[in-house]
């Protein structure tokens, strides 16, 4: 293994690219072109970042993991972490133009979409993953409980994983 | 807004958001706790980005009160054209507003160490589990379980935009609906970039709140 072709590769991915899924594209190529990686170890790596603590970007860890063991995962990790600073600079910009309506209305409105957008690839997931009444059932009763805030989330997951195996 | 955006710059702990954040409860504020925290989340947000965002909302803006909702909201619009994961950028803003440089390095550290560990765990015991019935039949309850928190984390991060829009008149509201509502439309008919539709409703929003204003003046 190319180490310092295979951080470029995963950084190169994420710089050019924003949220969870965005380095999904450029990975998926440059990893299959390489054959670093399979089609069943990007589901894997997916799969396993939906499920696990922390942001879902965290499934380039996990795919990097699989691939490339222990130095993969922390070298993907040091990918992930250096191009969100760029932040900084984005409020650099924020700070001296927040005081215009217009700016307010623009992040309000990106946010806007973002909730739209995101409710959409969520419900097509949900989706495709396969719906019956069970899990429908187990989605609204997790909002409801989540809005109000009387069970912790820890325990409304622990419960979704306890009736999955007891009715799989 | 604005005081709490210039005391955040300055990074100075004793005086955060005090303004903006008076009549609250608001709990004090150490870099250990902040650390303590973010660690927390990193350890417990079982269930991906969604389950992530729903913990930081709890823990910062509810529990503890360190941060407004409306802040927390602009800090999520900055964040989407930022290059990398969002929520990394989340904690990064989060803590350089609560705690400065030093607040950067325990957020960033406290969230991404345990989770990234946790998920090199799991991708280890992840594949030789994975042909059980039983394993898959919990993930596909659990993927439904997240798929609920992520409605409710989205409706809280809408809700302050839609309640001071309502103040601002049927215009501004109606406009904040169209962009919500339309802005799925397009995405489920035309199936653009992602990053033309945050133009267009980052545009939109800009270009309403602009009008709005030039009328309240006159």
């Amino acid at each position: 293994m190319n180490w310092f072709l295979f951080f470029w590769v995963v950084f190169k991915a994420i710089l050019f690219s924003t949220g969870g899924f965005g380095p999904l594209p450029s990975l998926h190529t440059d990893f299959l072109a390489n054959g670093w990686a399979t089609e069943t170890q990007f589901a894997e790596a997916l799969s396993i970042g939906q499920i696990t603590p922390g942001p879902n970007g965290l499934w380039v860890v996990s795919l990097c993991y699989l691939v490339a063991g222990i130095p993969g995962a922390v070298l993907s990790c040091i990918a992930l972490l250096v191009p969100p600073l760029f932040v900084l600079f984005v409020q650099q910009c924020y700070n001296r133009i927040a005081h215009l309506p217009a700016t307010q209305g623009l992040l309000d409105g990106v946010v806007l979409v973002i909730a739209s957008f995101s409710i959409i690839v969520l419900m097509g997931m949900f989706q495709s993953s396969g719906l019956d009444a069970l899990t429908v059932v187990i989605a609204s009763v997790s909002a409801i409980l989540a809005v109000t805030r009387r069970v912790s989330i820890n325990l409304i997951l622990l419960f979704a994983v306890v009736i999955g195996a007891v009715m799989g | 807004m604005e005081t709490e955006e210039k005391t955040a710059c300055t990074g100075d702990i004793a005086t955060i958001e005090m303004d903006s954040l008076a009549g609250l409860e608001r709990e004090d504020l150490t870099i250990l706790k902040l650390f303590l925290t973010w660690l927390k989340i990193g350890f417990t947000s079982f269930g991906g980005g969604a389950i992530t965002q729903y913990l930081i909302q709890e823990n910062f803006i509810y529990k503890h009160k360190w941060i407004t909702a409306e802040s927390y909201a602009n800090i999520i619009g900055m964040c989407q054209i930022t290059p990398g994961i969002n929520i990394i950028a989340y904690t990064i803003l989060i803590g350089k507003q609560l705690a400065g440089w030093p607040g950067i390095l325990v957020s960033v550290l406290g969230l991404i160490l345990p989770s990234a560990a946790i998920t090199v765990g799991i991708s280890a015991i992840y594949v030789s589990l994975s042909q059980f019935h039983r394993v898959q039949s919990a993930l596909h309850t659990v993927f439904a379980a997240i798929f609920g928190i992520s409605l409710a984390t989205n409706w809280r991060n809408i809700r302050p935009i839609l309640q001071n829009n309502r103040q601002q008149g049927l215009l501004v509201f109606s406009v904040s609906l169209v962009i919500l509502i339309g802005s799925g439309l397009i995405y489920v008919f035309f199936n653009p970039s992602v990053i033309v539709l945050y133009l267009l409703g980052g545009l939109s929003g800009a270009f309403i709140y602009w009008y709005a204003a030039r009328k309240k003046v006159n």
